[in-house]
């Protein structure tokens, strides 16, 4: 059995509030409290940055760099069976990010096997569930490729075929070229969507009892569901291939293709209706943390468990969600979670460590 | 910045494929050292490249003079044609040996996006080649990027109308996805021509 790669230790400088600060991380679940205001969640983005090279809050990245400072830099030691890795991002506004994986000039970090997947819980994040499809439908993808590393090329090419389908959809409403040249196109967008739709029927077939058996744990009082609700019958190739060209006319006519896994949405449902427009915000979290740790129990099975980073996760649950969250958080895997009061974290019997913060 | 002669150079060798504004400054600086004898001859040789060597006018090769090599080999069989989108795309096949057909370079790939249609191709010299002689089989060895494997759906579609006597077969999917023909090894290569599939 291979061990998932651990987070052992952060170090930041000139992040959001942080002047510097370093952060020793249990293997398990490490719980970092602190007054509100204090940088909590600027500690969670600081992994996730380190992790990624990208924040998991904002598209204005000029923002994590402090105030009074020029550069920020986050320096990550992880540890897999192999030993010890150092991964550093370093981010000057204005200049291209460097980052570096054990010394060495990395042009992402996606692809490095020095560093765990992971899984946010932040408010913002609520988007996921109740914002349009399109953030699921690549939530989704990205848990193909979490599960299956191979078939991440499916999602790629089928944007490449979709791409030069519309572009030549585009140039037959312009009379340049004739509607059957739309014929290899339709063949080579279907081979790719058959794929896609049928990948992303194996991820959610992969979280879908969990993510119920979560749900309710976690207290949703009805029976809660995920489904791919995807728009096409059809279950192979050729299938996808004689619905597109069924549509052509359509297609043709408002210029896009409006048929295809493109259009496919992740749905969450409580009591048979769609959380997204019938969910409480309450309703809302509690489905949002139970899809993460539903992907986590299917990560955990083929020893990929994401580090997950949660931020306030506990403040609207009651004291028995509480208690039970914490058992599910404790059950394996590596868990930074942030709360206002560490008392209200109930993970200090499984040996977790509590980190105060010092600014 | 520079004299304009010599920021001529450095904006040709700028325009070479993988090369940046820093290396093509580094290569005309380094020109600019070499005397006479040595620098001429590299002036010379693009010349002469570019004034004797072609297309050929059957399969679109490059050629010294009319024909290429391979279309004037009379040992090479002319009722086997393997499509390839680049000239660059028939060495790697000729290094495999399990090649003894002709060849026709279509010059790229379809591509809506850029704009490159049908008739930006090669298409109907292939189209003619193929109904007029006694073409038997047709190997459409495209890479197998997205691009790559609309052209040769398309080749299979236009051979079916213009030419049903001829086989139209693809090489059998032993390149790793999304590759181009000019990076696969010799061995994959090799059995992706044995092992090829009817279109
Ligand atoms: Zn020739």
């Amino acid at each position: 059995m291979a061990r998932p790669v651990t987070v052992r230790r952060v170090q930041l400088r000139d992040f959001r509030n942080y002047e510097r600060a370093r952060l020793d991380l249990a293997a398990g679940v490490t719980v970092i409290s602190g007054p509100n205001g204090a940088g909590k969640t600027n500690l969670l983005e600081a992994i996730y940055f380190g992790l990624t090279g990208r924040s998991c809050r904002t598209s204005n990245e000029r923002e994590m760099v402090r105030h009074g400072g020029s550069v920020t830099r986050v320096a990550l030691e992880t540890e897999d069976e192999a030993g010890a890795h150092l991964l550093e991002a370093g981010f000057e506004p204005g200049e291209t990010k460097r980052l570096r994986v054990d010394g060495a000039l990395v042009e992402g970090l996606a692809n490095s096997t020095a560093r765990p997947l992971v899984s946010v819980f932040m408010p913002e994040r609520l988007e996921l569930v109740r914002g349009a499809p399109s953030a699921r439908r690549a939530h989704l993808d990205q848990l193909v490729t979490a599960l299956w590393p191979g078939r991440a090329p499916t999602r790629a090419s089928y944007a490449r075929a979709l791409a030069q389908r519309n572009a030549l959809l585009a140039r037959v409403r312009a009379g340049i070229v004739a509607a059957e040249l739309l014929d290899p196109w339709d063949a080579e967008l279907a081979r790719h969507g058959a794929q896609l739709m049928s990948d992303r029927e194996q991820a959610v077939a992969a979280i879908a009892e969990s993510f119920a058996a979560r749900a309710r744990e976690l207290g949703l009082p009805q029976s809660a569901e995920v489904t791919y609700r995807r728009r096409s019958r059809a279950t192979d190739g050729e299938g996808l291939r004689a619905e597109l060209e069924a549509r052509r006319a359509t297609d043709l006519a408002r210029g896009f293709s409006g048929h295809g896994p493109h259009r496919d949405d992740l749905a969450l449902s409580h009591d048979g209706r769609p959380l997204r427009a019938f969910g409480s915000q309450g309703q809302q979290r509690v489905a949002l943390l139970a899809l993460l740790l539903a992907e986590r129990d299917a990560l955990a099975e083929i020893d990929r468990s994401p580090l997950m980073l949660l931020d306030d996760v506990m403040s609207e649950l009651d004291s028995e969600r509480r208690e039970r969250l914490g058992a599910l958080l404790g059950e394996g895997g590596q868990v930074v979670v942030t709360a206002t009061d560490a008392e209200r974290v109930p993970v200090s019997s499984l040996g977790a460590l509590a980190t105060e913060l010092l600014a | 910045m520079f004299a304009p002669p010599i920021d001529r150079l450095i904006t040709e060798f700028a325009r070479l494929p993988g090369i940046g504004q820093r290396t093509a400054q580094r290569l005309a600086f380094y020109v600019l050292r070499l005397s006479p004898e040595q620098a001429l001859p590299l002036a010379e040789a693009i010349r002469e490249v570019k004034e004797s060597v072609g297309l050929c006018e059957i399969c679109f090769n490059l050629a010294v003079g009319p024909r290429c090599r391979i279309c004037e080999d009379e040992r090479r069989d002319a009722d086997v044609i393997c499509v390839v989108e680049e000239p660059s795309d028939v060495i790697p096949i000729e290094r495999t040996h399990e090649w003894r057909g002709r060849y026709h370079v279509l010059g790229g790939a379809l591509s809506p996006i850029d704009g490159i249609d049908p008739e930006d191709l090669h298409l109907e010299e292939l189209a003619r080649r193929v109904e007029s002689g006694a073409v038997r089989e047709v190997v459409v060895a495209t890479n197998s990027t997205t691009t790559g494997e609309a052209t040769a759906l398309h080749i299979a579609d236009l051979l079916r109308e213009r030419a049903p006597q001829a086989a139209v077969t693809r090489l059998a999917s032993g390149l790793p996805v999304g590759a181009d023909l000019e990076y696969a090894d010799e061995i994959t290569l090799g059995k992706a021509f044995q092992g090829r599939r009817a279109l």
